[in-house]
């Protein structure tokens, strides 16, 4: 029809409106006015469904199937975790472009460009911790959803391949996790990574460890070029490796459809893309919505925890000539810790994992049972907590609280002042460290009530490690606070003991405390909302 | 098992609006607050380096520039002539910032000065110079230095602890800042008169005296049981409240100490070299601080 036509069988305020409509259909790929109020209103569709066109007309809504199984669209039956990774994946790319822009992968600029980043940069701080955060939930979402697919018994036939396909995005998942720990270049990230790689090292035989672990250094040592290859993998390969596979597995998702809660269907029948027509939950609108309003909940819960709970570390800077007291992997690495502390680097560090992984990787396929009921999968379902439990205790086993001990003076002084962090003498703050010399043996009146609390801690400590090691006895303890200059204050830890021979020792060990420091516990709303509050509106009634 | 399925389209998107507007909220928190916060951050990053930077000077420097910076083998940093625009920056003719004067030597060190008038050499520290630091060390360093600028200028003429280089373009003649005050032709009292009131140094509180003996550096030479101090360069203090009546005689033990301190090589003991002790406690500490250091070094 042309447009003279138009006008004149339907006015000009009717032409408007049937441009307005044509606009409409095209921006919804399909879905016109009359349509999308009959959604919102919850009415069944016409027949032929015109709420399928969408599916065709646009790329990203042809990945998705047009109606599910009314099963498994409860929440508690997927628990929306797959969902949730592949958001996760989302987030941590944007996020991690952004922070892309402030930061050069050289040991010159990197940790220069985190506190840059904190100190300059508006929002800094926050998208630091967002990222950071999302990456630690990645790591607990994907695994959750590995346990929940295990479970529900999903990987069983035809699904072999969508489980295999998942356990490669697990170890990418893992690895990008991993290679972004070294990125900040503090302490932290310096000897995690220094200590991950040396597994590396492990892999026999000698020849091919030296070279897989000369490939990731990039050198004998972690320096330039090792943080350059970490860094190459972490914006470039695992993204895109992660992208790659996550849509051979989503593909897999889509093609044998959700897999049916067991008890729905006959044991070793696949029924989920036969859905009867009254069990269909259209995608739009009824799923697309459920998924959005998930997702934005989500989000609020994400940035909730980033704002006011989360902050991620950030330790001095990285020092190859000062090994940490107590290096520590990232947690979801705690149990290979923990493995580690029983046996050699080649068997925990290598071998052991890499076992670990295949029989994961090949469950589907040494797994005969064809049921997916619960009641029939006793082993699986055992063999499965056992796994779990194994891991936790292993975890504990790896965790800090059960590192090898350094000596008695030594881990005193590292509980109350740490190498790295804050602990409870920087926590009470510059202002609330009295100029004096303080001693164990000593009762006396302290000027404030947190440093009464911080001698008590020095005192429990003491006791403790005399309890705990008979070559400790009779310590007596001293900390002298000094003026070391303006608004700088000088700790002497000093601490003397007998041993169980009777002979003396003594141990001395000195920090600094500047008034304007804050530890990285310290940052974050958590801790500093209402001094912000505070100093807001006092810079607001000055003006 | 039914299993747990919100169905209701509009209790789903009054989730989500509830949902975003958290997120506005909290969003809008941080922005409102995010100005401190990056204020804050900054100031703590220069506190820190400022930590660091003292650790570093305590197992490099010290011994060499003294535990308070007023110079022992070295020259005195902590010093007013070296901070002040007038004084040491202008005297040696350098073109930039006093601290890229600071960083310059600590990372290059002054290799080629021997047998000037310091008994040692200063060390080149920077790995780009083959020293044993990298460039954020030296930066942390450096940071520690120029923190004395506060204290260094509120120093009076009489407490600057600068001695003059022998060896620079234009030596000053005299002591620091009493050198700088006689180029303007005043003397430092005149000087100090000439402050108005406020102006006017107030004396610090006295500080105990087994602060001072750590403080002034005084346990890195001497061994003293009650300060848990181990120093052999000088002698043993424990037995000092017995033989500090008989070293001289005819001279009291609290004589005899106060001597020692603010003029060690008036008596040298036995065994030990002269001119080791450094003769500028007198100005370093009040007389009143000094008395009760004396009293507590006697005290059995
Ligand atoms: C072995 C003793 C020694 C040590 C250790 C030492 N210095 Fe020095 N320093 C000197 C001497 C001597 C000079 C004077 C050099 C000269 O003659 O020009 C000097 C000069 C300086 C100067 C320049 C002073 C001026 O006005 O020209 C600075 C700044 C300085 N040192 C800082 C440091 C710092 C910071 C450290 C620790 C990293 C340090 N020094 C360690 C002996 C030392
Ligand atoms: C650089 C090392 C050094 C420092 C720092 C030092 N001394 Fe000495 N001191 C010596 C030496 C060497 C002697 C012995 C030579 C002499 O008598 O002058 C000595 C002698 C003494 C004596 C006489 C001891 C006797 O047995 O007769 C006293 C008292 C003394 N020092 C007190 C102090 C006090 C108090 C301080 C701190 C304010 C201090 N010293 C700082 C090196 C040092
Ligand atoms: C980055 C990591 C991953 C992403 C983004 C992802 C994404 C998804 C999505 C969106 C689904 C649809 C169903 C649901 O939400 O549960 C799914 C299903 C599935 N995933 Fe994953 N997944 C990941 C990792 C894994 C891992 C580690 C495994 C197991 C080792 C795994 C095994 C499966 C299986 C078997 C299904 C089919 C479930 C069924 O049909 O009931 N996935 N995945």
């Amino acid at each position: 029809m042309s447009v003279q036509q138009q006008m004149r069988e339907k006015g000009p305020l009717g032409m408007l409106v049937a441009l307005a409509e044509d606009v409409f259909t095209r921006v919804t790929a399909g879905i016109p006015p009359g349509e999308f109020r009959r959604m919102l209103r919850g009415e069944p569709p016409g027949r032929p469904n015109p709420r399928l066109k969408p599916h065709s007309e646009t790329f990203l809504l042809h990945i998705r199937p047009t109606y599910y199984h009314e099963s498994v669209t409860r929440w508690t039956h997927t628990f929306r975790l797959g969902m949730l990774s592949t958001y996760l994946f989302f987030l941590e790319l944007i996020t991690g472009i952004l922070l892309m822009i402030w930061y050069a992968p050289t040991p010159e600029r990197a940790y220069q460009d985190m506190i840059r980043l904190l100190s300059n940069v508006p929002f800094g701080q926050f998208l630091r911790d967002l990222h950071r955060l999302g990456a630690e939930a990645m790591v607990a979402i994907v695994t959750a959803h590995m346990v929940r697919t295990y479970l529900t018994g999903s990987y069983k036939p035809p699904r072999q391949f969508t489980w295999f396909t998942g356990v490669i995005l697990l170890v990418v998942t893992l690895f990008l996790s991993f290679s972004g720990y070294l990125l900040p270049w503090d302490q932290l990230a310096f000897w995690a990574v220094t200590i991950g790689t040396s597994m590396a090292e492990a892999v026999p035989p000698q020849i091919v460890g030296e070279t897989v672990n000369l490939l990731a250094r990039g050198a004998p040592d972690i320096g330039a070029n090792g943080l350059l290859r970490f860094y190459l993998l972490h914006v470039l390969f695992l993204p895109a490796l992660l992208i790659l596979f996550f849509f051979v597995h989503y593909y897999k998702v889509v093609h044998f459809g959700i897999s049916l809660p067991a008890s729905e269907e006959e044991v070793g029948e696949d029924t989920a893309n036969r859905v009867p027509a009254d069990r269909r939950v259209y995608f739009l609108p009824d799923v697309a919505t459920d998924e959005l309003s998930f997702l934005t909940g989500f989000t609020a819960l994400l940035i909730v925890v980033t704002v006011f709970f989360f902050q991620a570390p950030l330790e001095n800077i990285a020092n190859p000539q000062q090994t940490p007291l107590h290096t520590v992997a990232p947690w979801y690495f705690y149990w290979l810790q923990g493995l580690l502390k029983i046996a050699d680097k080649t068997i925990a560090g290598v071998i052991l994992p890499g076992i670990l992984l295949v029989l994961l990787a090949a469950i589907p396929y040494l797994d005969f049972n064809p049921s997916r009921r619960g009641r029939d999968r006793r082993v699986a379902i055992v063999s499965g907590i056992v796994a779990g439990t194994m891991m936790i205790i292993l975890s504990y086993m790896g965790t800090p609280q059960y590192a090898v001990q350094a000596a008695p003076p030594v881990e005193i002084v590292q509980e109350l002042m740490p190498e790295e962090g804050m602990g409870p003498a920087r926590e009470i703050g510059y202002d609330n460290l009295p100029l004096g010399v303080w001693r164990t043996d000593e009762e006396v009146e302290y000027p404030n009530e947190e440093f009464a609390k911080l001698m008590e801690e020095f005192k429990a400590a003491t006791r403790k490690w005399q309890e705990k090691d008979p070559d400790f006895n009779a310590a007596v303890g001293q900390l002298t606070i000094s003026q070391d200059q303006p608004r700088l204050k000088r700790l002497d830890w000093y601490i003397t003991w007998f041993d169980a021979q009777g002979a003396p020792g003594e141990f001395s060990r000195s920090f600094w405390l500047h008034q304007d420091s804050i530890y990285w516990e310290q940052y974050g709303l958590k801790h500093r909302f209402l001094e912000y509050i505070r100093e807001f509106f006092m810079s607001r009634q000055e003006q | 098992m039914q299993g747990i399925y919100i169905k209701s389209p509009i209790l789903k998107i009054l989730i989500g609006i509830l949902a975003t507007l958290i997120t506005i909220g909290a969003i809008l928190l941080v922005a409102f607050t995010e100005e401190i916060r990056m204020e804050e951050q900054a100031a703590s990053w220069e506190g820190r380096s400022i930590e660091n930077g003292a650790a570093l000077y305590a197992t490099a420097c010290a011994s060499c520039h003294g535990v308070d910076g007023k110079g022992a083998s070295g020259p005195a940093l902590n010093s007013y002539y070296f901070f002040t625009d007038t004084g040491r920056i202008q005297d040696v003719e350098f073109p930039g910032s006093l601290r890229q004067y600071v960083k310059l030597t600590i990372a290059a060190g002054r290799p080629s000065k021997q047998q000037s008038q310091w008994p040692v050499r200063m060390p080149t520290w920077g790995a780009d110079y083959g020293g044993p630091y990298r460039d954020d060390q030296i930066e942390e360093i450096v940071d520690y230095v120029m923190n004395w600028r506060e204290s260094a200028l509120a120093q009076t003429p009489y407490e600057d602890p600068w001695r003059c280089f022998e060896d620079v373009p234009t030596p000053c003649d005299e002591q620091g800042f009493v050198g700088l005050l006689k180029r303007v032709g005043l003397t430092p009292e005149e000087y100090l008169a000439g402050l108005p009131a406020e102006a006017q140094p107030t004396p610090p509180p006295a500080r105990p005296a087994e602060l001072l003996f750590t403080e002034m550096g005084c346990n890195g030479c001497h061994a003293l049981t009650k300060a848990n101090a181990a120093g052999a360069v000088g002698p043993d203090l424990d037995p000092l409240p017995q033989v500090a009546g008989e070293r001289i005689p005819g001279m009291s033990p609290e004589e005899y100490v106060y001597e020692s301190i603010v003029n060690p090589d008036a008596y040298i003991v036995e065994g030990f070299p002269p001119g080791v002790m450094p003769t500028n406690y007198a100005q370093r500490m009040s007389e009143e601080e000094i008395r009760s250091l004396v009293d507590w070094l006697l005290q059995p």
